[in-house]
């Protein structure tokens, strides 16, 4: 067929489209399980990280990961009634699929919306490490609003529910250089051992805008600054100071804290 | 020109980076780290090949007026496909590289030698060829990177092998290196080097500037 004529165009482009796109569907198709389960041992390496259970410097291999998350202690937490909710499977719950829903998701008043989120689940998977039966960790998940994305993290609480023992954001799409420092290992080191809360329970936690002072009256509160990167930083702050407030974690933390966790 | 030709001259005397400057986006943008720029080389080569080899089989078959949509169409394909594999066998290093992976599809390089070669070529001489402009663009990838990750974060692949100052270290690392100008400088000065010592390289001048009219010298 002549190779100008309209016709073998036609042909020549739908051929094209069809083995084109079914290669594309192919590789999709095939890789989707080994994609997903690097995706899992991702989750569980976040999660694993801020447990303690693992010695500085060892990194267990991908199954160890895995097995040492399918052995960790998930609940969900009904934020509004501040304690723990026995209905929800915490396996297959999707907080991110439940904030538009209307029985599962709740409007953020616009006066503490300092994650400036809009609206969030009304339950949150929470992750608890016990040691000799007694709470060791506790680990919440925070999200907020930043520069250009939703910064997703983790914050893990020592069994004082004040002490955080360890941080980690694990997604967020911020400037590179500046604002996705916050995925810095070295940065989020410094917020083990700082305080949320002070003697009287204001929430105090906070991320400076230079460098904290050790001895300062800051300091036992706050982590230092992200070079060039304001927005982002105070966006932490102002997650960190919803989620630890009145309508995040606060009651809860109250609440476990006078109950213990053994209720479930 | 023998086929021992269509792989060696885009090494150096056809370079694609340094002779056509092509690729440079991605240049700058990954080669701050030794890792990212050994697999943007291998996948910027692998989808070379795999093009060139689809649009040389398919090259007399092609109506010339939808021919560069089919070869948009077939490199997507082959960049959508690397990226898949790599986001299932390297997901720290996809996600490291995250969008420069899916911009291969607007590399002049891939285009260039599809248009260049593989329509006018049969297959084997397309996959020289594409070796030839994949290592082409790897050399100069990993030139820049060596420089930019050694001097710039006193490492290589990650390995320390520069002792820096506020680890208690000697070295003090130059930041600068690390941030996406300092490539354009580097290749800038590669392509200097590589113009000098093979003149011919360098351009015809397009125009003369006109002669200044005599009331105006001085």
């Amino acid at each position: 067929m002549n190779n100008d004529s309209p016709v073998k165009a036609f042909l020549v482009i739908l051929l094209t489209a069809l083995v084109c796109s079914s290669l594309v569907s192919a590789a999709v198709v095939v890789l989707r399980p080994i994609q997903l389960n690097n995706q899992m041992v991702d989750r569980s390496r976040n999660i694993i990280n801020l447990t303690g259970l693992i010695e500085k410097g060892v990194t267990p291999s991908d199954e160890e990961m895995l097995e040492l998350y399918r052995g960790m202690d998930v609940r969900i937490v009904n934020i509004d009634e501040a304690e723990f909710d026995n209905e929800l499977d915490p396996l297959s719950f999707d907080p991110r699929r439940a904030v538009n829903s209307p029985e599962l998701g709740v409007n953020i008043p616009a006066d503490q919306d300092r994650a400036s989120l809009g609206r969030r689940s009304r339950y949150a998977p929470v992750y608890i490490v016990l040691r000799d039966e007694e709470l060791d960790r506790i680990i919440l998940p925070v999200h907020g609003t930043g520069m250009w994305s939703t910064i997703y993290g983790y914050v893990a609480l020592e069994s004082d529910l004040n002490t955080i023992a360890a941080a980690t954001f694990y997604e967020q799409n911020e400037t590179p250089g500046l604002g996705d420092q916050i995925m810095r290992p070295e940065w989020q080191e410094q917020w083990a051992g700082r305080l949320i809360y002070d003697e009287v329970g204001d929430m105090r936690f906070a991320v400076n805008h230079g460098k904290v002072e050790p001895g300062s009256s800051t300091w036992l509160y706050e982590v230092d600054a992200l070079t060039g990167a304001t927005v982002t930083a105070d966006a932490v702050t102002g997650m960190m100071q919803y989620w630890f407030g009145p309508h995040g974690y606060r009651d809860f933390l109250d609440h476990l804290r006078e109950h213990g966790s053994g209720e479930h | 020109m023998g086929s021992k030709d269509t792989f060696i001259k885009p090494l150096l005397k056809e370079n694609p980076v340094t002779l056509h400057v092509l690729g440079i986006c991605s240049a700058l943008a990954i080669t701050n780290s030794l890792t990212s720029s050994l697999i943007m080389s291998v996948s910027l080569t692998a989808v070379l090949v795999l093009t060139n080899v689809a649009i040389s089989l398919i090259r007399k078959h092609l109506p010339s007026s939808v021919r560069l949509i089919v070869q948009i169409t077939i490199i997507a394909s082959a960049v959508a496909i690397i990226d898949q594999v790599l986001t299932a066998y390297l997901p720290d290093a996809a996600k490291t590289l995250s969008v420069y992976i899916a911009l291969i599809v607007t590399n002049c390089i891939v285009l260039g030698r599809a248009e260049a070669c593989a329509m006018k070529h049969g297959v084997g001489t397309s996959i020289l060829d594409a070796l030839g402009n994949g290592l082409g663009y790897s050399i100069i990838l990993i030139i820049v990177a060596v420089i930019r990750e050694l001097f710039g974060n006193g490492s290589l692949m990650g390995h320390r092998i520069l002792e820096l100052v506020h680890e208690g270290g000697w070295y003090e690392p130059n930041a600068m290196l690390l941030l996406p100008p300092s490539a354009f400088f580097i290749i800038g000065f590669l392509v200097w080097g590589i113009r000098c010592w093979k003149p011919e390289q360098n351009e015809k001048a397009d125009f003369r500037p006109a002669p200044l009219p005599d009331s105006e010298k001085r």
